[in-house]
């Protein structure tokens, strides 16, 4: 998992042109949205994109993403669950 | 109508972003179109803004607040902004996507590949809820926008004008422009530009942005006494015709005009129409030109009329822009004469405060 989530770190970071942001200053418990990294509504569909393209993980609900994005570790909780084989 | 330039900005492939200097530090090139210098874009945008944004909407809202800045302006009545291309990189991004199946759409590049997000995004950064318009007309967009705002002033429908023109060059782009022969062959020294005896413009790039207003205050560089297009004259004598018309219409006639500033960009097929029109209509007048340092694009002539506004406020013309006769007396009208390919002809004139 711990993997996983510097993957992820990384993946976030360079989708979201986070420039001035390393991968150490990323809590992966600290939430996304709001507080935290301080993502807006525009960061939420890059990070579906970034799912879908990298993972092959498409959200159906949108609803979901609320739990999905809530932290990088939620995230990679749910990469874990439904990445492909 | 008269409008004062009363602030301005410009992104180059000079060092024009900094205004305090003027021309007197000349970037050579040696490339086959030329780069603007950039700033620091962390001096003008929150990393969390920027991070979104391409480079030429980078560019595009730094010029607007330096120029408000330069202006002492917070808060324009209305933003227009002339571009002929709009953000290429993004529209190219979007287009890569959309050409590959397989990738998912990025929702930022597709949001910023219209052509009035700089406009729109200027707005949103200086939060300014007025007149918002962006014309994309060619070799024509900022001119158009210059009109616009032009009239906004004289109609009284605003008082502070912020109007501005954006183009980049991006290697696609630049590489298909080139199979039509519009470009030169090979890369060149844009400070021996007239030596390549070939067919053939240099492309360049820039963001500038110009405060009208209707008033003179201390901070007003020069006026725009009138902006002109026309399209595709029939004959030299059309042009001609157009270029003394003109200048009767705002009371002058050639000898009036201190600085003849063209658009020759040494493409051997269309320079000769500036050098006869030199000759013809402004015979032993300074002939001036730019496109050495900007390199061409649809906005081009944001470059001439920074140089020109600098010129009228300074009384100090760069060595590097004259091309015969020297500047002998004050300099009170400069006529910007600007034509891409023949098609796309521009006046502007202007004068000093």
């Amino acid at each position: 998992m711990e993997e996983l989530i510097n993957k992820l770190k990384k993946e976030v970071i360079e989708q979201l042109n986070l420039e001035d942001i390393t991968v150490d200053d990323i809590d992966p418990d600290a939430p996304l949205f709001g507080e935290g990294l301080g993502l807006d509504s525009i960061d939420a569909l890059e990070l579906i994109v970034l799912l879908e393209k990298n993972y092959g993980i498409k959200i159906e609900d949108p609803k979901d993403g609320k739990k999905i994005f809530y932290t990088i570790r939620t995230m990679a909780e749910y990469i874990s669950a439904h990445k492909k084989a | 109508m008269t409008a004062y330039i009363n602030g301005t900005g410009l992104i180059s492939p000079q060092k024009t972003a900094d205004i305090s200097g003027f021309l007197n530090d000349i970037v050579q090139h040696q490339a086959d179109y030329f780069k603007c210098i950039e700033p620091d874009y962390k001096t003008y945008l929150e990393p969390l803004t920027a991070r979104r944004l391409s480079r030429l909407v980078k560019m595009g809202i730094t010029t607007a607040k330096i120029c408000l800045a330069d202006a002492g302006c917070s808060i324009p009545d209305a933003i227009i902004t002339g571009t002929g291309l709009g953000s290429l990189e993004d529209v190219e991004g979007i287009l890569e996507r959309i050409h590959d199946d397989s990738v998912p759409i990025s929702p930022t590049p597709f949001m910023l590949s219209t052509y009035n997000t700089i406009s729109s995004q200027i707005a949103i950064q200086l939060k300014c809820h007025g007149y918002n318009s962006t014309y994309v007309h060619r070799s024509f967009s900022f001119e158009s926008g210059l009109m616009d705002a032009m009239m906004l002033l004289e109609e009284k429908s605003a008082a502070n004008v912020l109007v501005g023109g954006i183009d980049e060059m991006v290697p696609n782009h630049h590489a298909l422009i080139r199979r039509l022969g519009h470009w030169k062959m090979n890369p060149v020294d844009n400070l021996q530009l007239l030596a390549y005896k070939t067919p053939g413009a240099v492309p360049g790039e820039g963001s500038g942005h110009f405060l009208l207003s209707s008033q003179n205050n201390e901070h007003s560089y020069a006026t725009i006494r009138g902006v002109k297009t026309f399209y595709q004259p029939e004959s030299f004598e059309e042009s001609k015709d157009q270029i003394l018309n003109f200048l009767a219409s705002s009371g002058l006639n050639p000898e009036d005009i201190d600085i003849f500033l063209t658009g020759i960009n040494a493409d051997t097929e269309f320079d000769p129409i500036y050098f006869r029109m030199a000759q013809d209509v402004f015979p032993e007048k300074p002939l001036a030109w730019f496109k050495h340092l900007s390199g061409e694009f649809y906005t081009a002539t944001l470059f001439a009329l920074w140089t020109a506004a600098n010129i009228l406020k300074r009384q100090e013309v760069p060595p590097v822009i004259i091309l015969k006769y020297k500047v002998q007396k004050e300099v009170r009208n400069i006529l910007i004469y600007n034509q891409y390919r023949n098609v796309h002809h521009s006046l502007i004139l202007v004068g000093k405060k």
